[in-house]
């Protein structure tokens, strides 16, 4: 096989679309993950206005019960993953390698690998639209509904296959994320160093890989159940539906933490810059991100409180259900500490950072009160449960999302955003979403219940549907102007500079956009909020930090080169899934297209394992990836690099220090305060002067 | 009873505390544009809470806040203290959130760095241990209402039915209706009496449902592996609203039905004549030929009395097994005294019922009868039944009381 | 710190410096294998949910051969332990041995493979297919799944043979054979505990007790309280 490689020249282009389509760089791959989700978000936010169009009035007859069904079912999974979740592999894919001053992720191919069957699996879930079949039993469509007898069609083949192509590819992300932040790290960052984006990134990733197989397990067994004449969840064969929604939510609910920590990981980051003051209890924001994702596992049952579990079941998943507020409200405690004394700066990241803030406890206190399981059994399955979900969806994991938008898009394109139609963006969509789901809540308690396709008059939800569906306009008209928004910045001359914030982060040291190697020579990491000590101490010095990090020429890093085989990996895996869908109902070979999917997979990975990662590296060196993305670049690379300020890093001393100015005590050993750039009282060092 | 928002116009929303003086002796939250004094935060608040309480509507059918009997009753007890706690967290930390982001705002010419402040462990550990301490408080005791409300009160002579979720319609069963061993199976409309117990046995033909009527009680899925169980007791007679709150296919936001709580004497009355052989005019009878004809309504419906056990038991065998089989279909024997038709979506009368039976998919789209019976297989889905045939039917339908 | 020597090209993986000196590859490996953990647990999970709950026979107690699956597992444990010696021969150059151990590692497992084929063949001219009854179901699921880990690894090793056959493997890459080590171990893990609860304690399963049509709260069984 190796001669298949000497034969297909590497992919060489470093523009075009050619170059997109063979990058493994995790910037572009960031870019394409983005620009991905947000056509699945406009595809989404287009079903939800169907649904919100057929509920606006009562006894509609806009679409039927069949096409309502498949809208609620495709905007649900749609949303969350082929919205939220591949727009947090975005950010993790831009963000963390730079987060981490590291060249790319550990895996570079695998990284474009998990963006290709990505695409492809939200391809294949949406394809089930060309043959009207799309699916239409919910979001976590309840097993025996799911069942041949009950939807003789092909929409759950194509969901349970789609789905199980999109974990292929979140499962493929988490282990490399898992890998580059382990293993990555530029010297000198500790794991309690790490941004807090780095360390949700981390912790959603475990999440990932630990949830991801139990509903392919369930995923798997559906098929079967579907295709294949087993009775996993068909009663008449002695299966129990209810181990189906077992499965589904011990994934479910370390899910809803999957979405919603890179948001408050973003969140984390834009609090402090904006306010130009640490994050309030760091430690402790950590530790409670850690136990939100332990306790995510305790607690699935919540969303079965009224299948009958019994009384003493329910009550522990009652108590671990409410416990769980308190890590979370630690975190947003934490947050308005950051707040607080701060100079709050309200660019519109930080209105975003805010609004998150500010929605997120209104959907987390919804939340507590599901918990109660006697209040649940009135709540559930009502539009108060809608309500929780877009208040911690839309309102937070969404909202965290776009506040990482409009913060890191300078950094991407060296362009500012124009704030004023940000700002705009903004309140469009506070008070949109105010206005569509506030109302929710009454019409859940008022006994509205969901995934109704009409509704008589005779209950008194007119009123409220109605303004919901008002909602949804304004909502429609503020994405309108994001995408206008984003169309006119890229537009502009670069206006950004490296740092427009002043921000904490690595990646505000380089250039935007940061150049393909990102850092010409990896940053010794002198603490937390890194490039704040290095600014503040030079500012103290005299000579503020003005230029971000020499541009060097790339030919001088090794960097890993553009390869094909991921692209036909995924191609492989999408035959593979989506042949299943073309069933002969010959006695032996009833499924022939996976076959020949599995072989171009094969001959994928074959090819994949024999390409050296670079090209310099041919010969000898047939290891798959690892490491060569952050290879140290050549000694030539490092002259033309900005001079560090003698004394720092290495040469330090390690005595317990009190800040002169603020009075902090320094964990570390260093000449200037990283918390306010003032001098160090140091009997060692006398002869400095304050900043 | 104060305490409960929704229940009574007496409740008094609680009034926003002063907020205490800050050491500059500032009673107001400064900003360059504008000035939000104590007054306008108690207005707000006011208001807020005014426009919560509006919202709510008691009457509203299924209104999970108009209650009617113990479980109910109970729950949403603890709903609206939940309520109170959610709406005293949320405006303590809205509030202090927004008080921080209007109070620390940078403003112009503010170059030298805040207070680089990056903790404070007693703060810390304050606000883990206050919220730990009031949801423990919470949770225990939400666990003892749930196990309060597990089952009927002991000594509580509680009527015990049994209901079977069909998609999308509703059977009712009662073992044993009046005490003396009558076994009844009605469907669509639920009959009880007032001021009594009803221990409900959930159980369900195909898929999973849920049996839910709001103003009594939380839903219970029903479960085809399952025999889940609750109970509920009306506090009034009149009728109530219920509703399937399980996902369960096509037609499932049309899967309601009623629930008719009656005065002990009525409710006996109508046990008594349950199954009586109706007096059938001669329109009537030849519509009850029409009706038993072979092939015709009687193999998925029974019109004169309970159905037997393995009556039911082949209709939903065929259903199950066969793509075309006939399908089990509600119980006709009370239809005349029923207030809807179609499991609790249109008036009962003599015009809805005929459009029903010409078309049922015009009422209810997705059901099985138009879906399975053989009458129904025409190119537009409308009876293979003539007009005069249809009087007869609705005639037989109209006097089965 | 930032003492970084240059490193030559050709240097093997292991010495690229990693935060934690884990080499990258090895700890994709461990964090793969942890996923794989949850896969196997929860089709395991299925398996146990489901045991007595078939509605017709055949039963384990019909159709279960306890000796026999005992030599394949023996094969597997035996194949283990070539890997064993693969890794070994790597890493002290042995061209030869290196290709004999890996080869006898791939040959057990492929033996086992066939001890596997050989049953389910049997069992489905007993009466047991996979949409039999619910221990069809899951029995041949798990196993299935087992299975294919198991092919995939034996052309994974001969993968690796190949590569040995033309010199490239030694200690240098002793990587390579280390990572297809640790997949097959865990593979052969897995397989102990599936014998131990498939066969040696729910290979004597009958058919329920009680009433067949039945089955309220029989999840209980397993998952505890819920
Ligand atoms: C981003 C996703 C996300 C997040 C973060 C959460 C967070 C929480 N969720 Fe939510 N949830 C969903 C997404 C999410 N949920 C979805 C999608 C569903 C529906 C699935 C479906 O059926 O389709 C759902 C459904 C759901 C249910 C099932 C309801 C039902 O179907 O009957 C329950 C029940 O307990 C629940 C509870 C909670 C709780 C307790 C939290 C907690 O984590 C919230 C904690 C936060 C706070 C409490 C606010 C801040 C804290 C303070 C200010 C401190 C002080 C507070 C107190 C002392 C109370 N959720
Ligand atoms: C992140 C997750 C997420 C997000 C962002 C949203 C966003 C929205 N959701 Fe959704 N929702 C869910 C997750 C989400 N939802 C889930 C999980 C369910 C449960 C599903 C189930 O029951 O199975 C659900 C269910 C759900 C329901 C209940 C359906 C039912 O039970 O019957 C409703 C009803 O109103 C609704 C409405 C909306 C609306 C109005 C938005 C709006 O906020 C949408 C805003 C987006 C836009 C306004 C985009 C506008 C588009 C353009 C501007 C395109 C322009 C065109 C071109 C350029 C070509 N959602
Ligand atoms: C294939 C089986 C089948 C046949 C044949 C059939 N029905 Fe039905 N019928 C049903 C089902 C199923 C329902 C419940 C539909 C629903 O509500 O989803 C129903 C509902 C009804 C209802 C409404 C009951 C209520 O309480 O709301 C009436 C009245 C009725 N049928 C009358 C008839 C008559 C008259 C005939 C003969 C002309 C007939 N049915 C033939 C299956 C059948
Ligand atoms: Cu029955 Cu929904
Ligand atoms: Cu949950």
């Amino acid at each position: 096989m190796a001669t298949l490689t000497d034969v297909i020249d590497r992919p060489t282009s470093q523009s075009g679309l050619w170059s997109w389509i063979t990058t493994v760089d995790h910037k572009r791959i960031g870019v394409l993950y983005g620009v991905t989700a947000f056509i699945f978000l406009l595809l989404g936010g287009i079903e939800a206005g169907i649904i919100r169009l057929q509920l606006s009035v009562p006894d509609s007859t806009l679409v039927s019960a069949d096409t309502f069904n498949q809208m609620f079912t495709m905007h649900g999974t749609t949303m969350i993953f082929l919205v939220i979740m591949p727009l947090s592999a975005s950010f993790f894919n831009f963000v963390i390698p730079l987060a981490i001053g590291a060249r790319d992720v550990a895996f570079p191919r695998l990284n474009a690998f998990s963006y290709w069957v990505f695409l492809f699996g939200g391809l294949l879930l949406n394809a089930s639209f060309l043959t009207n079949q799309a699916p239409d039993a919910g979001w976590f469509s309840y097993a025996n509904l799911t069942e041949k007898p009950f939807s003789a069609n092909q929409g759950l083949d194509y969901w349970a296959l789609g789905l199980q192509v999109l974990g292929v590819s979140s499962l493929a992300a988490a282990f490399n994320f898992i890998v580059t932040i382990v293993n990555m790290r530029a010297p000198g960052m500790s794991l309690m160093r790490m941004p807090l984006f780095v360390w949700m990134t981390l912790v959603t990733s475990i999440l990932l890989v630990l949830a991801f197989p139990v509903i392919t397990v369930g995923l798997i067994e559906l098929t079967f159940d579907r295709n294949f004449g087993t009775n996993f969840f068909v009663p008449e064969g002695g299966g129990d539906p209810i181990l189906w929604q077992h499965l589904f939510w011990v994934f479910g609910h370390p899910e809803v933490y999957i979405l919603i920590l890179p948001a408050m990981g973003i969140v984390s980051e834009v609090l402090p810059t904006f306010s130009r003051k640490p994050l309030f209890g760091y430690p402790v924001v950590v530790f409670s991100g850690v136990v939100i994702g332990i306790m995510g596992w305790a607690v699935w049952s919540h969303h079965m409180f009224t299948v009958g579990l019994g009384p003493v079941a329910v009550t522990v998943f009652m108590i671990t259900t409410m416990l769980i507020a308190v890590p979370t409200g630690v975190k947003i405690f934490n947050w308005i500490g950051t707040l607080w004394g701060g100079q709050v700066d309200l660019k519109t990241a930080m209105l975003f950072a805010l609004g998150f803030v500010a929605l997120f406890i209104v959907g987390g206190l919804s939340g507590v009160s599901h918990a109660v399981a006697p209040s649940d059994n009135q709540q559930q399955d009502t539009y108060y449960i809608v309500a929780h979900i877009h208040y911690v969806l839309f309102g937070g994991a969404l909202f965290g999302i776009f506040a990482g938008v409009y913060y890191w898009f300078p950094k991407l394109t060296g362009k500012l955003f124009h704030e004023g139609l940000g700002k705009l963006h903004f309140w469009l969509y506070f008070i949109g979403m105010n206005v569509t789901f506030f109302p929710m809540h009454y019409l859940g308690l008022n006994g509205m219940p969901r995934r109704i396709y009409t509704y008589a008059s005779e209950f008194g939800w007119d009123g409220l549907n109605m303004l919901a569906s008002l909602g949804y306009l304004v909502l429609f008209v503020g994405t309108l102007i994001f995408i206008v928004n984003v169309l006119i910045s890229l537009r502009k001359e670069p206006d950004a500079g490296h740092d427009p914030w002043d921000a904490p982060g690595l990646e505000w040291s380089i250039a935007s956009p940061p150049p393909s190697y990102n850092f010409a020579k990896i940053p010794e990491v002198e603490g937390l909020d890194h490039y704040w000590i290095v600014k503040r101490r030079a500012a103290a010095e005299g000579r503020p930090v003005t230029e971000p990090e020499a541009y060097v020429d790339p030919s001088t890093i090794h960097m890993p080169d553009p390869s094909y085989w991921p692209l036909v990996t995924a191609i492989g895996v999408l035959i593979l899934a989506g042949g299943m869908l073309f069933d002969t109902g010959w006695d032996y070979i009833r499924f022939p297209i996976p076959f020949i999917g599995g072989i171009i997979c094969f001959i994928g990975i074959i090819a994949w394992a024999n390409e050296p990662p670079a090209k310099e590296h041919a010969g000898g060196d047939h290891h798959a990836e690892g490491g060569h993305g952050m290879e140290h670049h050549p000694a030539t690379a490092t002259a033309a690099v900005m001079e560090r300020p003698a004394g720092a890093g290495a040469g330090a001393v390690t005595v317990r220090l009190l800040c002169s100015n603020c009075g902090n005590q320094l964990s570390s050993s260093f000449r200037f305060c990283p918390y306010c750039g003032g001098a160090v009282e140091s009997p060692a060092e006398p002869d400095h002067q304050e900043g | 009873m104060g305490l409960l928002p929704f229940r009574g116009a007496d409740s008094h929303p609680p009034s926003v505390r002063p907020r205490r003086r800050d050491k500059k002796g500032k009673t107001t939250l400064m900003s360059k544009r504008f000035t939000i004094t104590r007054k306008h935060l108690f207005l707000l608040g006011i208001s807020a809470i005014l426009l919560l309480l509006m919202a709510c509507a008691p009457d509203a059918k299924q209104s999970t806040f108009g209650t009617s009997g113990p479980v109910a009753e109970q729950q949403l007890l603890l709903f609206n203290v939940l309520l109170w706690v959610m709406i005293i967290v949320f405006i303590l930390v809205e509030g202090v959130l927004l008080y921080a982001i209007i109070k620390f705002r940078r403003r112009p010419g503010q170059d030298e760095l805040p207070p680089q402040t990056h903790g404070h462990t007693a703060l810390e550990i304050t606000w883990t241990i206050v919220p730990t301490i009031l949801i423990l408080g919470l949770g225990i005791w939400s666990a003892i209402t749930l196990f309060d409300l597990d089952q009927p009160p002991a000594g509580a002579d509680a009527l015990e039915i049994t209901v079977v979720g069909h998609q999308w319609w509703w059977e009712f069963e009662y073992p044993d209706a009046d005490g003396n061993g009558k076994y009844i199976t009605t469907a669509n409309e639920l009959k009880v009496p007032v001021d009594r117990a009803v221990r409900v046995n959930l159980r369900s033909d195909d898929v999973i449902h849920s049996f839910w009527i709001p103003k009594l009680a939380g839903k219970i899925d029903m479960v085809p592996t399952r025999e889940n169980y609750m109970w509920f007791q009306a506090d009034e007679t009149g009728t109530f609203y219920g509703q399937c709150a399980e996902f369960c296919g096509t037609a499932h936001a049309q899967m309601k039905f009623l629930v008719q709580v009656l005065p002990q004497e009525d409710y006996l009355a109508w046990v008594e004549s349950f199954g009586e052989a109706p007096t059938l005019s001669a329109q009537a009878q030849q519509g009850q030929t029409v009706f038993n004809s072979t092939g015709g309504c009687v193999v998925c419906h029974t019109a004169t009395g309970s159905d037997s056990q393995e009556i039911v038991a082949s209709r939903v065998q065929s259903f199950m097994t066969t793509e075309t089989g006939i399908a089990p279909g509600p119980n006709l024997t009370d239809l005349a005294t029923r207030e809807r038709v179609g499991a609790g979506l249109v008036e009962l009368n003599r015009q809805n019922l005929r459009q029903w039976l010409r078309n049922p998919e015009d009422i209810k789209p997705g059901n099985y009868m138009s879906g399975r019976a053989a009458i129904y297989q025409t190119a537009d889905g409308r009876a293979n039944l003539s007009e005069t045939e249809i009087s007869l039917l609705l005639e037989y339908l109209l006097s089965l009381k | 710190m930032a003492h970084h020597t240059e490193i030559s090209h050709h240097a093997p993986e292991e010495e690229h410096p990693t935060t934690t000196g884990i080499n990258n590859r090895k700890l994709l490996m461990w964090v793969f294998l942890s996923s794989d953990c949850l896969f196997f647990g929860s089709l395991i999970a299925t398996y146990m949910v489901y045991r007595g709950q078939s509605l017709v026979g055949p039963y384990p107690v019909d159709i279960i051969d306890v000796p026999i699956t005992t030599i394949s597992t023996f094969v597997l444990l035996c194949s283990s332990f070539a890997m064993v010696r693969a890794l070994a021969a790597t890493n002290e150059d042995r061209q030869g041995a290196i290709i004999f151990w890996l080869l006898t590692t791939a040959v057990l497992g492929a033996i086992f493979i066939g001890f596997q084929v050989y049953e389910f063949n049997l069992f489905k001219t007993e009466g047991l297919r996979i949409d039999t009854n619910l221990f069809g179901t899951t029995f041949f699921t798990l196993t299935g799944f087992h299975g294919a880990h198991v092919t995939l690894g034996i052309v994974w090793l001969l993968g690796l043979a190949w590569v040995a056959k033309r010199g490239r493997l030694g200690p240098k890459t002793a990587l390579d054979v280390e990572l297809a080590g640790l997949y097959w171990h865990f593979v052969d893990i897995v397989w102990i505990v599936i014998f131990t609860l498939l066969y040696l304690i729910g290979g004597f399963d009958t058919g329920p007790a009680g009433d067949p049509s039945l089955v309220p709260h029989s999840i209980t069984g397993f998952l505890g309280l819920i």
